[in-house]
């Protein structure tokens, strides 16, 4: 069979769109389809493409963003006693860092290599419902306003552009400032503000986009693969997305429910968690991190894909026991759900509680060292190519481990007493999220940015960034380890001398520079790429998966032929496998069926700012606030209604290669 | 290629240079606040299983680690290397299933003394010499304990506020706070609770943390320094019981008579740094004596007794003269401290809100141990004291932003008007320096 | 009535059609909503046994009475999705209406049950049994009126005339699953919260 996806020789002409026609939706309004303005165009995307681009853009904002909050947090520190913040400001950023990081970065930047990859990675046109889709990007930005929108408040403020009186007189404290995990009763009306339901809001918001974005994976990735994709023949990374997708529509209701008692607890006087109507504040552990310790595999299952995929493509050969490494991934995922209380270690759990929590967190080490074992496997007998996404790689093998070994420190409970809340449980957690889950990012994107623009990397930046952020990450966060078996505690604003912290702190403090500018650097770097006369062409890396069997940046359809797949690794089979296990093309003569584009996730997006909004300011004792809140939810409804009854439409698309060779 | 790997050795190299330098410059572990340099059985055990999963982590560490690297430099790719294809292996079920094993069985290592260390840390070890009347002398103090006392371990009521502790001796009766007293050598059964947000009590040379929990009760247990029989089977003492006996005091005065640091570790709002406390072990014969004074308290100015000072503050103030006497009289009167602060002895000088301030010139630091005047020799530094408290009175919002004694709904002393000046808080720090 | 259609070119792995797999995994998602809310309800009931005496405010009757309804009203949903299925759109839209009715009807039960539990004093702020009573079987009552919203929607859209058996059958279907888990986490809730009171 001579009819290959994967030199694709011509495609759709610009011509060939313009004479497509706008077709009319059900409820009469002209769909935005083919529109010539690019506003137009991106907003009412329902292409996997740009909404993960537009996640990745957005991410990478909010990265820099925390970036900065963590860089004031550590200059303050330098130092003791400094006063370069106040102490509830220093806690505002601590808080705003820790929920910048989780939920406004790192979880959106996975959610682009989702978007963009998963269907290219499974030879699908798109995902299952594409407007979903859309609905789950612009709900994440409804989120990430509310949730920072008590910026804006207190910007106002200090420029005595607004106060807190008048009206909004019950107002103070407009930033978050509990803790990004927000332990109950410190999150009551008592002791914060507004800031706290900006947090609750948000993260709601958050939440639903989270888990509708995860319904349309699960769906996409059971129903959507292509012929002969089977699923143990699908790609790592994939396989791990499937397992993400299933813990977060899992753990997310946790703190759903969590964050609806505390928003009720805090608009309406009920009594989950206040003290003195009966609550019981350490509830809120439970169900926070009944949610919270599955995300934090949420967080770096993803990292483990985007790994796996890298390791094999630059050493040349297969992932050593694939089936090992996906059933690992999900023992991970189930296993994620069973330790949470080994966050609670300190809070009197009781001896049997400890002391079951204490082994199941041993357990969760088995699988995630089986999976470095593999990885180590994989380059064994390999040709290990040090180009720019391996040397993260196997930097993240690297600092991974090092987060794994503090972590197995934690899993014993009595030498978890002297570390609970200490700063080394903070370097425990910065190996894991920056040597671990942002390393493999940063060799996802040098990885897969190429594909994404089509433009290649240029130059020995990379070097850079790769010497920046490993150095700097040491420099910061290896002292901690030692910060907190001296006794620091975290969360502290300031510190006295005489403790023996000075120069620990001044290291990290230093550190926290390098690392800054690594980050920076990369930043450059992406824009370098933009920038690039260099095309990327199909496969600029020898790669082994489908999305590089097409043509970078891919056309909307992806695949002028939806593929056949015969092998796992299927483009690496295609290229060096015996014939049996070549790509095959389906014969799709109808033509290629395109979903429509639509307003209408938007709208029903932007409905949760007013909504979000108005709760929130509806508690602080804002008044009308609450019609803010009907207004929201009324435009949510209308744009869903809408949306239903407007219809999928849709369109097809002919490409000439495919007409051709049908 | 050889550029890049050339870099990559480079940024080895350097890291490891880093952290060598690190460790060169700033590792002196023996610290104020040192999980290293312990002086205690709980702490001890808590110390020994993180010793043991560093071994064993470093074990691994230097195995997977070091194999990790082989691999990389071994397979790297040269300009040698031919441009055929390495062989496509997939794994080997072998191989798989012992490394499996291996990781199981390190985790069993680990596992077994974490469960023993579980176990041990949890509450007072259940024995006779952990029981209060194994060792408390009826005769040593004013205050004889209940035969109910005697049969249960000694206990202190830590109580966590925003910002600052409470420590109850219900059995004796007493409360101090910030400092608490423990005498060296002695089981103690801690019980932790919070009257607002989540607290965590860490004292992390006696013991590992636990949290106080608002409505609820918790409890650990801490000791400072080895029982006799503990120290007897480390140090391998042979000798008479009298010599042992000796040998044993000297350990105690020598290595655990002393200011130990603690501090609040779970976030509890804006002051949260500032919460920390100390614990000051004493030889038994000390405690007895800082029980007596807790519990007689002061008399009012001029060694004149309560009733006296009352008559005339209530009708002839202005014959109270001197700087204490003015400043006992802010106290009670316009600076409103007595409606939170408790002066054991006077009678008016009841509120529950806000610190015990009996015998406060007798502790080493102010304001949770933020404050501090102690000095190297571990006495009071009067100056200084007398600065913090001066400090403290005329800048407690900037001391401790958010705290109660500064804005308290008409209570605090930030609320009044006009507030304290220069003059007043100066004999007002008087009083407080009076109160030993 | 479509909520979301792909270019779906009938192509599926696990021959399930997309709009039930993920009508499937809501659900499952859902459970955890509400296995959250009822396991709260729970563990303050176990913590403080005498905190309330529910049994002297709960009507058996009343509550037996509205789940009975909310039974039928599944009954009601199957045979309105089989009539789907069929074509038989009179059919399909006589038995909508009854699921909307007696749907009204279970909420009106609830709006009571609300109204006289504050009369009598249960509020949302008495104590937890308050706090968790309310927001669970609050939680449930918004989605049983967010099931009534969607066919009342349906009902409107097949008079349109645009709705077919073969384009739409699934639309209803889903709708059904909705509307018998909504049923089934009733069922759980009124053992676990009303029966097992009146048997302890």
């Amino acid at each position: 069979m001579s009819t290959k996806i994967t030199d694709i020789p011509s495609t759709l002409q610009q011509s060939d769109l313009n004479q497509l026609k706008p077709e009319k939706s059900d409820i009469g309004l002209t769909r935005p389809d083919h529109s010539k303005n690019v506003f137009i165009d991106w907003l009412t995307t329902v292409d996997h493409k740009k909404i993960g681009l537009m996640y990745g853009t957005l991410a990478l904002f909010f990265l820099l963003v925390g970036g900065v909050e963590a860089l004031v947090i550590r200059t303050q520190l330098a130092v003791p006693e400094n006063n370069l913040v106040s102490a509830q400001m220093y806690n505002q950023l601590f808080t705003m860092h820790g929920t910048t990081m989780i939920f406004l970065a790192i979880m959106p930047l996975n959610a682009a290599f989702f978007n963009f990859l998963v269907p290219l990675q499974i030879g699908a046109r798109d995902v299952a419902f594409p407007r979903i889709n859309a609905f789950s990007l612009w709900s994440f930005v409804a989120g990430a306003l509310v949730i920072n929108f008590g910026w804006l408040l207190q910007a106002l403020e200090a420029f005595g552009l607004f106060s807190a009186s008048g009206p909004t007189a019950g107002m103070n404290d407009f930033v978050p400032a509990m803790g990004w995990f927000g332990y109950a009763p410190l999150t009551s009306k008592e002791f914060t503000g507004a800031g706290t339901d900006f947090w609750i809001m948000g993260l709601q918001i958050l939440g639903v986009a989270s888990i509708s974005a995860s319904f349309n994976f699960i769906v996409t990735i059971i129903n959507m693969r292509a012929p002969g994709l089977k699923m143990m023949r699908l790609p790592v990374f994939t396989w791990m997305t499937l397992i993400v997708s299933l813990l977060i529509i899992f753990a997310f209701p946790a703190i759903t429910i969590a964050l609806a008692q505390l928003m009720f607890d805090r608009v309406f006087g009920t009594n989950f968690f206040s003290v003195a109507g009966g609550g019981q504040p350490i509830l809120w552990q439970h169900l926070f991190w009944i949610f919270g310790h599955p995300e934090v595999y949420i967080l770096v299952l993803p990292a483990m894909g985007i790994v796996s995929e890298v390791l094999p493509t630059f050493s040349k050969k297969p992932l050593f026991g694939y089936s090992i490494v996906v059933f690992s991934g999900a023992v991970i995922g189930f296993l994620g759900f069973a330790v949470w209380s080994h966050h609670m270690f300190t809070t009197g759990l009781g001896k049997i509680a400890t002391a079951a929590f204490s082994l199941l967190t041993m357990a969760i080490a088995v699988p995630t060292g089986v999976k470095i074992f593999n990885w180590v496997g994989t380059l064994w007998g390999g040709r290990v190519r040090f180009q720019a996404p391996m040397i993260f790689a196997l930097g993240f093998v690297w600092m991974f481990m090092m987060g794994g070994f503090s972590g197995i420190m934690h899993s014993s409970a009595p030498a978890d007493a002297q570390q609970q809340d200490s700063y080394f449980v903070i370097a425990h957690f910065h190996y894991v999220a920056i040597g671990g889950i942002l390393l493999a990012i940063i060799s996802g994107i040098y990885y897969w940015l190429p594909k994404m623009i089509g433009k290649m990397w240029q130059g020995n930046l990379n070097l850079w960034v790769a010497v920046m952020t490993v150095v700097g990450l040491n420099i910061t966060f290896f002292p901690m380890h030692f910060l907190g078996l001296l006794g620091m505690p975290r969360r502290y604003h300031t510190y006295l001398s005489g403790f023996g912290w000075e120069t620990y702190n001044m290291v990290c403090t230093i550190g926290s520079y390098i690392l800054g500018l690594g980050v920076a650097l990369l930043v450059v770097d992406i824009i370098l790429c933009f920038r690039s006369k260099k095309p990327a062409g199909n496969d600029p890396w020898d790669a082994r998966t489908l999305e590089w069997a097409t043509s970078s940046p891919p056309k909307v359809y992806n695949f002028a032929k939806t593929p056949i797949v015969n092998a796992r690794d299927a483009l690496w089979a295609d290229k060096y496998g015996p014939e049996s296990r070549k790509l095959g093309a389906m014969d799709e003569a109808h033509g290629i069926h395109m979903p429509s584009q639509s307003w209408m996730p938007l709208i029903a997006s932007l409905g949760f700012i007013p909504l979000g909004l108005g709760l929130s300011l509806m508690q602080a004792g804002v008044p009308y606030a609450g019609y803010a809140a009907i207004f929201g939810l009324v435009t949510i409804t209308f744009g869903i209604s809408l949306w239903a009854i407007e219809g999928p439409g849709g369109y097809h698309l002919h490409p000439k290669e495919a007409v051709e060779e049908a | 290629m050889t550029y890049l790997l050339k870099r990559f050795r480079n940024l080895s190299c350097l890291v490891s240079a880093a952290l060598t330098l690190l460790f060169l410059s700033g590792c002196n572990l023996n610290t104020r606040m040192s999980t290293f340099t312990v002086k205690g059985p709980v702490a001890e055990t808590q110390l020994d299983l993180f010793m043991l999963t560093v071994w064993v982590t470093g074990f691994i560490f230097l195995s997977v680690g070091g194999f990790y690297a082989y691999v990389v430099i071994r397979f790297r790719e040269t300009k040698d290397s031919t441009d055929a294809l390495p062989a496509q292996g997939h794994g080997n079920p072998l191989i798989e299933i012992g490394l499996i094993g291996a990781s199981v069985l390190l985790l069993v290592i680990i596992a077994v003394p974490t469960m023993k260390g579980i176990w041990y840390t949890h509450d007072v070890p259940d024995n006779e010499a952990s029981l209060m009347g194994s060792w408390y002398d009826n005769e040593a103090s004013s205050v004889s304990i209940s035969e109910e006392s005697a049969s249960e371990p000694f206990i202190i009521r830590a109580i966590g506020y925003r910002w600052w502790w409470e420590f109850e001796y219900p059995q004796l009766g007493i409360s101090t706070a910030n400092e608490m007293v423990i005498p060296a050598g002695r089981p103690i059964h801690i019980e932790l609770r919070s009257v607002d947000v989540i607290h965590s009590f860490w004292l992390p040379r006696i013991a590992g943390k636990v949290d106080l929990i608002p409505g609820r009760s918790n409890s650990m247990w801490i000791q400072a320094g080895d029982s006799i029989e503990a120290w007897e089977n480390k140090s391998a003492f042979t000798g008479t019981d009298l010599e042992k006996e000796q040998a044993y005091k000297t350990y105690l005065e020598e290595e655990i008579h002393d200011y130990y640091y603690g501090m609040c570790a779970e976030y509890c709002g804006a002051s949260h740094a500032r919460m920390g406390f100390r614990a000051h072990v004493v030889k038994d014969s000390e405690f007895y004596q800082w029980i007596d004074k807790q519990l007689a308290g002061h008399q009012a100015p001029g060694e004149m007794d309560w009733e006296t000072w009352y008559e005339a503050y209530d009708n002839s103030p202005e014959t109270l003269t001197g700087d204490i006497n003015e400043g006992l009289k802010l106290f009670m009167g316009r600076a409103k401290c007595a409606t939170c602060h408790v002066v054991q002895g006077n009678p008016r000088a009841v509120g529950v809100a806000g610190p015990n301030l009996t015998n406060l010139a007798d502790r080493h630091s102010i304001a949770a141990g933020w404050l501090n005047h102690q000095t190297p020799e571990k006495t009071v530094d009067t100056e200084k004291q007398y600065e913090n408290f001066v400090k403290w009175i005329a800048k407690t919002d900037e001391v401790k932003p958010g705290n109660l004694m500064w804005k308290a709904k008409g209570a605090g002393i930030g609320e009044l008007d006009p507030l304290l000046n220069e003059e007043e808080i100066r004999q007002l720090s008087h009083y407080l320096q009076s109160l030993k | 009535m479509s909520q979301e259609a792909s270019h779906d070119d009938g192509h599926h792995n696990l021959m399930v059609n997309n709009k039930k797999l993920i009508m499937w995994l809501f659900l499952g998602s859902d459970c955890m909503f509400f296995g959250t809310l009822i396991s709260t309800h729970l563990i303050y009931r176990k913590l403080y046994p005498n905190e309330f005496e529910p049994t002297q405010l709960f009507s058996l009757e009343l509550t037996s009475f509205s789940t009975f309804i909310l039974l039928m009203s599944s009954f009601l949903m199957a045979l309105s999705v089989s009539a789907m299925h069929k074509g038989q759109m009179k059919s399909f839209r006589r038995n909508v209406v009854g699921v909307i009715f007696f749907g009204l009807i279970f909420l009106g039960c609830q709006v009571y049950e609300f109204t006289h539990f504050a009369h009598e004093g249960l509020l949302v702020s008495t104590g937890t049994f308050g706090s968790t009573f309310y927001l669970m079987t609050g939680t449930h009552g918004v989605h049983v009126a967010i099931g009534i919203f969607w066919l009342i929607s349906m009902l409107f859209y097949s008079q349109s005339g645009k709705m077919e058996a073969h384009k739409n059958a699934i639309d209803v279907e889903v709708a059904g699953l909705y509307w018998h888990f909504v049923d089934i986490v009733w069922i759980v809730i009124f053992t676990v919260v009303y029966l097992i009171e009146f048997i302890a």
